[in-house]
């Protein structure tokens, strides 16, 4: 069996778990995709707590209207379209800021992750400064140009599939990674300069 | 070198890392770089930049799977108690249409009887006999439309000011 039947299995178990409610499926999914979906939800809206209020209310949305996956194509991708609608229909809410920043880099707003008080040991404060770094260096990035970079290299997601989750033509996807990647190779030189 | 080659080099350095190579680029590539050092610091810097980007992990706030999946738990019995709700109002207007084609006969008596009291033309009439079927789903779409409501106010956490 190869590894592409697996994922298909996986996606079609998925489905149908998702058609049914089903709420252990629920739980083992929330809990796999935890990392991933809340890395996505900082990325795309710059703040830590209101992508707690997303992750959450995307799952609430997954259950509601998981009958509309039909496992046909990867679960990541559904999940992902389904956070990024919530988080544009919540900046088409918030008019007096004018968040489009997803499709406007002018109105971009500074990506903002307040740092972690919990104490850590060394190698963790280490391993964090690093990351604080990388943070900063994004959040010099346009939202839209930092979304595909998110998507394509650290989700791993194809061209096609994340043409799916932006509901953007795959060319247009190709030219914000070429922008994208040329804006993170410069803002990150500065760091290690 | 002219100019032309270090900028197809630089292009080429991208698209292998944004949707990869032909086997032809990819040679012509590699054998650049080994002679180029600008480029090959351009795609040396590419792919720390790339690497910094999918190691960066972000902190996942305490308990967030856990909360998470309780309040999904929470709307799935929600869900599932609007369920049985639903099906009554659905059992409850097809009685009532049965009911009413079943009884059609005396309420056009009804509705004639009232005409003749009251002079109403019998355009009128039949007007509001017609009306008077679609009562029924009047009612389903009513309360359709209050439940549609309720799940499409902003809910709490979208509130600004949290």
């Amino acid at each position: 069996m190869t590894f592409s039947t697996l994922m298909r299995d996986e996606a079609k178990n998925i489905a149908r778990g998702l058609q049914q409610r089903d709420p252990d499926l629920l739980d083992r999914l929330i809990e796999q995709y935890q990392f991933r979906l809340f890395r996505y939800l900082v990325y795309i809206t710059g703040d830590k707590a209101r992508a707690e209020d997303f992750f959450q209310e995307t799952w609430i949305r997954v259950l509601e209207r998981g009958h509309q996956y039909d496992g046909k194509s990867k679960f990541e991708a559904w999940l992902f379209a389904i956070a990024r609608h919530l988080v544009i229909d919540w900046q088409r809410t918030k008019k007096a800021q004018s968040l489009d920043a997803l499709t406007d880099p002018e109105l971009e707003k500074p990506l903002q992750i307040p740092s972690e008080n919990e104490p850590s040991p060394l190698h963790q404060v280490l391993a964090q400064e690093r990351e604080e770094d990388v943070q900063a260096s994004l959040e010099k990035i346009p939202a839209i140009y930092r979304e595909v970079l998110v998507l394509r290299f650290q989700e791993e997601l194809q061209i096609e599939e994340m043409a799916g989750v932006l509901s953007i033509p795959v060319s247009t996807v190709k030219s914000r990674l070429y922008r994208g990647l040329d804006a993170l190779r410069g803002a990150l030189e500065g760091g290690w300069a | 070198m002219s100019e032309n080659v270090h900028t197809r080099a630089l292009q080429l350095v991208a698209k292998g890392r944004v949707e990869g190579l032909a086997q032809l680029e990819s040679e012509w590539l590699a054998a650049h770089l080994q002679e180029c050092e600008f480029c090959n610091e351009h795609a040396r810097q590419t792919d720390r930049a790339l690497r910094s980007l999918r190691t960066a992990a972000i902190p996942l706030p305490a308990d967030l799977a856990g909360r998470t999946q309780f309040r999904v738990r929470l709307r799935a019995m929600e869900l599932r108690e609007r369920q049985p709700q639903r099906r009554m109002l659905w059992l409850a207007c097809a009685a009532s249409w049965i009911f009413g084609i079943a009884s059609a006969p005396y309420v056009w008596r009804v509705f004639e009887w009232f005409g003749h009291v009251t002079g109403a033309p019998k355009l009128i009439l039949e007007i509001g006999f017609g009306l008077w079927w679609t009562i029924p789903a009047l009612f389903a779409v009513l309360v359709l439309l209050l439940e549609g409501a309720g799940q499409a106010e902003e809910p709490e956490w979208m509130k600004p000011g949290r």
